[in-house]
């Protein structure tokens, strides 16, 4: 695909805003002399957030399936023209988690495994300093801790997303033990986030940590009550309403502990929930009651 | 009129039949297996790919349900519920097999076996009297599996056997062969649950514990520790089991089909098992853990006399009974001066 090919809508009102040479010389020059296709890139980004804020609003499940391809890779083409735009890279990962988690991984994991790659290598790209991201890999954990110790609260959404991607793909790829390995990293950074912003995105490192601590057998490291107290927590922080919460819990630790009652009662009331329940964030909540349909299917087999 | 009632009477007859054959047609046999091993792992595909043979050439007479992950609980939990028939197999480590049929875990002895040909030859010799030992306790052996070659992690280099006195070493509490050989070797170890391992490593409170590199992978433990033992201390063994109450109902073309494909599915797991316990020490050492101990920095008497006192106070207890431990020695003195291990003798 070529740039332009990717970047037609962007560059044509790049081309509209800079008609006059000195106009365009002084946004040229305002931007440090970046090219124009990085200009119509960085100007785009508002009418993105729009396009982000009306997708978490959307309650229709299919146009959002049909949707957010194409979106996704007109992310992605921006970001071969702007690499280093630290806030277009953590919108992709954060686009190609969604799409990953909400209409491939239960059919297509292997692909899925592929988009949650891709969902890290762009939030990876995001992390300051550079130098950071290219630890997270190689350094041993011990040091790895005290590398992240560096990570201040502005660098929370790409940590976040790295670790959440990281943690995906590791689970699509249980039957790697070099993939296994990396569990202690994307551990490592999620807990980085959870002293620095507890509620990003939703509370989204407790319901991390909920599952981490919960999807696992005591003897295999997993530990209930720590998982109860993430899910109490991330539940208290968007105050109930993310359904996705409950769904989570009832997945991993309701399953893992046998406890059929809870995990039938609490997916039971997901599906129940009012539609209208948490506006802002439809999508999630649409999302959850669809995985909470797809896990009521299993529960004979499971328990 | 009359034709319509005639079809309906059909078409209610029809419904009835197609009913009773659906509640005929459900398995004969349903065999609930559970496993700490986590589902989508490697091992866990396998033991599905048992269940899916046995349901296609029994023709759906007899089928697994799987609870893995450790759903049903420890291994002393899944032994509980197949004694009250809540569940009807399970794989076990020889964590679990201590508290069935301890003599099976003369194969665990630590420092006894060379490699992998020695253990597999003695393995295959005792099979027979193994099978017996289960069947006795109540269970029936369907494969024999293995957790892998078992090495020292620490956090500190261990140089030689007698640097084990210095360090703060886990037991893993209920474990009779271990401690019955840290006894031996002079070392007090932490007895603590194997759930309190990763924290305990972080505190401070162990420094050292034994395990496969995969499972330390697996369970994170390496990130805890800087050393591992070139030489192992032990082979992790592990088994296929269902309890005779189940087996024993069962007609015998089906005892003989998990007999096969049981003992079929243990020889993959085994090779699984070696092949990615490897891949755990290349792992191991790019994350930067280093090797340590080599077996010729071990001194062999005195590997021996060790060897001996821990075998004297496990037989003494009946865990381990004297004999075997003693044909054990006898048997691998034949393998080693035939410099063949693994491979057959002439006589055979």
């Amino acid at each position: 695909m070529t740039q332009n090919s990717t970047l037609d809508p962007g560059i044509r009102s790049g081309s509209a805003a800079c008609k006059s040479l000195p106009a365009l010389l002084a946004v040229l020059l305002s931007l440090g002399g970046c090219s124009m296709a990085k200009v119509a890139v960085r100007g785009s980004m508002p009418m993105m957030e729009g396009g982000i804020e009306s997708m978490n609003r959307e309650t229709d499940l299919e146009l959002a399936r049909s949707a957010i391809p194409a979106n996704l890779k007109m992310m992605e083409g921006m970001t071969v023209v702007d690499p280093d735009n630290g806030e277009l890279r953590i919108r992709a990962a954060h686009g190609f988690y969604g799409y990953a988690f909400a209409f491939v991984e239960a059919e297509e994991p292997e692909r899925a495994a592929r988009l949650y790659q891709r969902c890290r290598e762009h939030a990876l790209a995001a992390i300051r300093p550079a130098s950071l991201a290219d630890r997270l890999e190689t350094a041993p954990v011990d040091e790895l801790q005290g590398a992240l110790q560096q990570a201040d609260r502005s660098s929370v959404p790409a940590l976040f997303w790295t670790a959440s991607c990281w943690a995906k793909w590791i689970d699509l790829n249980r039957d790697d033990v070099q993939s296994i390995s990396h569990l202690a990293r994307a551990a490592a950074v999620m807990e980085r986030v959870l002293e620095l912003d507890e509620g990003f995105y939703h509370a989204g490192p407790h319901i991390f940590f909920g599952v981490y601590y919960g999807a696992r057998s005591p003897t295999l490291g997993g530990n209930f009550s720590r998982s109860l107290q993430h899910f109490a927590r991330a539940r208290e922080l968007p105050q109930g309403k993310l359904l996705l919460v409950d769904v989570f819990e009832a997945e991993y630790l309701d399953r893992q502990r046998l406890d059929r009652q809870a995990f039938h009662e609490k997916l039971t009331a997901v599906i129940a929930a009012p539609d209208d329940l948490f506006p802002a964030m439809a999508f999630a909540n649409e999302v959850g009651k669809a995985r909470a349909r797809a896990l009521l299917a299993r529960e004979e087999e499971w328990f | 009129m009359r034709t319509l009632t005639r079809r309906l009477l059909a078409g209610l007859l029809f419904v009835l039949c197609a009913t009773s054959l659906t509640a005929v047609a459900g398995p004969r046999y349903t065999l609930k297996f559970a496993t700490l091993v986590p589902q989508g792992t490697v091992w866990m595909n396998v033991l599905e790919d048992w269940g899916r043979e046995v349901a296609e050439r029994s023709k759906g007479e007899l089928v697994f349900k799987f609870y893995p992950g450790g759903v049903q609980g420890d291994e002393p939990d899944v032994i509980k519920k197949m004694r009250f028939g809540q569940l009807q197999g399970g794989a076990f480590t020889g964590y679990g097999v201590g508290l069935i049929y301890p003599p099976a875990r003369i194969l665990e002895m630590p420092f006894l076996f060379k490699d992998h040909a020695e253990i597999d030859e003695v393995r295959a010799r005792y099979m027979p009297e193994f099978e017996q030992g289960f069947r006795d306790g109540g269970y029936e052996l369907l494969g024999w599996s293995e957790i892998g070659f078992i090495h020292f992690f620490s956090k500190h280099p261990l140089r030689s056997l007698d640097d084990l006195k210095q360090q703060r070493i886990w037991l893993w509490q209920g474990d009779q062969l271990g401690e019955a050989w840290f006894q031996a070797a002079g070392v007090s170890p932490i007895p603590l649950s194997i759930t309190d391992v990763y924290t305990s490593l972080s505190t401070g409170l162990i420094d050292t514990v034994y395990c496969t590199p995969l499972a330390t992978v697996a369970l994170q433990w390496f990130t805890k520790t800087a050393y591992m033992t070139n030489v192992p201390m032990a082979n992790g063994i592990g088994v296929l089991l269902v309890s005779r109450r189940f087996f024993d109902r069962l007609p015998p073309h089906l005892k003989a089909l998990l007999h096969e494909t049981g003992r079929a599915t243990g020889e993959r797991l085994i090779a699984m098992t070696r092949e990615d316990n490897l891949k755990s020490i290349d792992i191991l050492q790019q994350e930067g853990i280093k090797l340590v101990l080599n077996r010729e920095d071990i001194d062999q008497t005195e590997l021996e006399q060790l060897s001996e006192r821990a075998a004297a106070r496990l037989t003494a207890s009946g865990y381990i009974p004297r004999p075997l431990f003693d044909r054990t020695r006898a048997l691998l003195g034949e393998i080693r001066a035939r410099g063949t291990s693994g491979k057959p003798r002439p006589q055979d």
